[in-house]
């Protein structure tokens, strides 16, 4: 016991010194983090909106009626307030001063309603949306004109698994919290590395030290430092950028602390092959940015193209994310059974590359059993 | 009494014989130095004796105990400086020491310990900003901390200046006082003529000789070399030449201008009849002397001077 508190403040005193833990470990997530949210939950504040330009040149009970609806719209500004001539409008569109021309029915018997935009944006959301909202207006104008009501109507809900919903700037800061974690775990291990290569492993096994004692404490001195990066990140995510944490903390432990040491058991797998530290940082970084793309950190997998999801599917680090958000936003409970899926194969990554990781160290017999 | 003792070492490393035949025994209290060309199977032997390499074949006993039975109570018994001084460079010397010693039951007192080396100094500076003498230092505080018998010192002085050499030899002897073993390697042939009871020539895996330093420079010196310069000339020189090859202790002779230099079984008696033909001739003698053998000749007597690489 004396022994592992020694080894534990000598541990301690290492991480504290080392800068290069403090900067990849704490100062780089939080910057990173920060860079995010600012540009992509900026932008999912503000709701839908597009500037429009109405001609109307033959105002008639018809127009009138649509001009009527469309300035009721909320998301559509029209520009000036009021109609302007056709020329004009389309001297707007050319210049992109509106997103869109409206051009209202001509007359009693004209029956079509335009819409014009620059081909710029033909493709865009904007003109999608837009024509939409047109195709409903036209709609509800050519059941008004037949004295029909309508037979079936959208309704429109969302559902989610958990009792909360998710948010861009909760859904980012879970994700930055398992990255963090995660590259801590896959980084953190080029000490081994370095350890090795200078004979300070051979230098410990030449004394009665007892080794599993010191990678306990090594082991404990790292999931310390993850705790400080959880909370560091979530206290910025939440007093900074607005996130909604609803924590299930018996979950939370459980997904950390099977998260941090699957991906330690990675690092250490890294770290049995690698003869210098730029050879284990060269490996941890291609896991590292592979999985940061592809494991739904700053987008949903959903979003992904389809023959990508498969890859992302197998990652340990779509299921560390996930298992995160289900425990810090979800609230979900220890007992769910997806939550024990995802985390399963999480830990058969941890457990199998750990085994791999052994059994290369005692090939090279670098652990003797002496 | 033996403290060590090393039977018929083996170890092969691939195709390559690091180690082929090695027996020895270290006396209790002796400093008994390892020497060798690079890649001749020292430090390989030395990791042997340490148990961090099991040889192949061969037996190692420290009294009654060996590694396949007695392994922690060997690592309890025996201080190592391995050759790269690895520690943990972050720390303090202070800080590595009280670390080392909680592997051990009992230890010396830190405090003592960085008087022994000499570093009480620099106690709070990190190792990474320390010198290599100091360092080295650390490293052998290190060796010493658990207060063991046996001392290892692999290679302390190497890549260092004369003054921190001579820092660590006073180490080494303030150890000798103290009655620890220590078993040293070395490139340096004065380290190990000044420091050594017994001193091991190893060669390609193998003892080539291994004896005090004083009679292993004894062995060699049946042909001593002597130089002589003669005030005259060089016509002086030639004549003295000529009579000293008539001498039946001279061996060989060369001559250059006015120098003289020949091989002399018996130096004593070979310069006493050359100054009785020149005081005869009245030649001056302007230079005379008797080359010292070190154990430097000893080495490369048995070690050859051909490239090795």
């Amino acid at each position: 016991m004396k022994q592992f508190k020694e080894m534990f403040v000598a541990q301690l005193k290492l991480t504290f010194r080392e800068k290069q833990a403090w900067f990849w470990g704490i100062f780089f997530p939080v910057i990173l983090m920060t860079i995010f949210m600012v540009i992509f939950s900026g932008s999912s504040d503000n709701e839908f909106s597009a500037k429009v330009a109405i001609v109307d040149e033959n105002p008639n009970p018809g127009s009138q009626m649509m001009l009527q609806q469309i300035s009721q719209i909320p998301v559509l500004e029209v520009k000036n307030g009021k109609p302007v001539t056709r020329e004009i409008a389309e001297e707007l569109v050319k210049d992109q001063e509106v997103h869109a021309a409206i051009v209202l029915p001509e007359g009693e018997d004209a029956t079509s309603i335009l819409l014009v935009v620059n081909r710029e944006n033909e493709q865009g959301v904007t003109t999608q949306a837009l024509s939409g909202m047109l195709n409903n207006l036209v709609q509800q104008a050519n059941l008004t004109a037949v004295g029909a009501t309508p037979t079936y109507e959208l309704q429109f809900e969302s559902i989610t698994s958990g009792s909360n919903e998710i948010n861009y700037t909760d859904f980012l800061l879970t994700g930055m919290i398992a990255l963090a974690i995660a590259q801590g775990g896959m980084f953190g291990m080029v000490d081994l590395v370095e350890m090795r290569r200078k004979g300070l492993i051979k230098r410990l096994r030449m004394t009665p030290a007892n080794m599993n004692i010191f990678g306990l404490s090594d082991m404990v001195m790292r999931l310390l430092f993850s705790i400080i990066q959880i909370i560091l990140l979530s206290l910025i995510g939440v007093l900074i950028f607005g996130a909604n944490l609803y924590i299930n903390f018996p979950s939370l432990l459980i997904v950390f602390l099977l998260g941090a040491l699957s991906f330690n058991a990675l690092g250490y797998f890294f770290s049995s092959f690698s003869k210098t530290s730029e050879a284990y940082m060269g490996v941890a970084n291609i896991f590292s940015f592979i999985m940061m793309f592809l494991s739904g950190i700053f987008f949903p997998i959903e979003t992904m193209p389809e023959w990508i999801q498969p890859i992302s599917n197998i990652l340990p680090l779509t299921y560390f994310v996930e298992g995160l958000r289900e425990s810090m936003v979800y609230s979900t409970s220890v007992f769910s059974s997806s939550l024990w899926f995802g985390i399963g194969i999480m830990v058969l990554w941890g457990a199998v590359t750990f085994l791999i990781g052994s059994f290369l160290y005692k090939r090279k017999s670098i652990v003797a059993a002496r | 009494m033996t403290v060590l003792e090393v039977k018929h070492l083996k170890k092969s490393f691939g195709s390559i014989h690091a180690v082929q035949d090695i027996s020895f025994e270290v006396n209790a209290g002796e400093v008994f130095t390892i020497i060798g060309p690079n890649g001749a199977g020292k430090t390989t032997t030395l990791e042997m004796i340490e148990g961090l390499v099991s040889p192949d074949s061969g037996e190692i006993r420290f009294g009654e105990l060996d590694w396949n039975n007695h392994g922690n109570t060997i690592k309890k018994k025996i201080g190592v400086q391995p050759q790269s001084s690895a520690m943990f460079d972050l720390l303090t010397p202070e800080e590595n020491l009280n670390l080392f010693a909680t592997f051990y039951d009992k230890a010396r007192p830190t405090e003592e310990i960085l008087q022994l080396i000499n570093l009480t100094d620099h106690r709070n500076n990190h190792v990474k900003k320390l010198s290599g003498g100091q360092r080295q230092r650390l490293a052998i505080g290190l060796a010493m901390i658990s207060d063991p018998d046996i001392i290892f010192l692999d290679e302390p002085t190497t890549g260092l200046d004369p003054q921190a050499r001579r820092n660590i030899w006073d180490i080494i002897l303030q150890l000798k006082e103290l009655g620890k073993t220590t078993i040293l390697t070395t490139h340096y042939m004065e380290e190990a003529e000044k420091l050594s009871d017994r001193v091991c020539i190893v060669d390609q895996g193998k003892i080539v000789t291994l004896d005090t330093p004083a009679a292993l420079i004894e062995k060699l010196t049946e042909e001593r070399e002597v130089r002589l310069s003669f005030l005259d000339g060089t016509d002086a020189a030639k004549e003295v030449c000529l009579f000293a090859k008539d001498l039946d202790s001279v061996t060989r002779t060369e001559r250059k201008d006015r120098s003289l230099k020949l091989w002399s079984t018996d130096p004593e008696n070979t310069l006493y009849s050359l100054f009785g033909f020149t005081k005869e001739k009245n030649y001056h003698v302007e230079q005379v002397s008797i080359r010292e053998m070190s154990l430097e000749d000893v080495f490369i007597t048995f070690t050859g001077k051909e490239w090795r690489d």
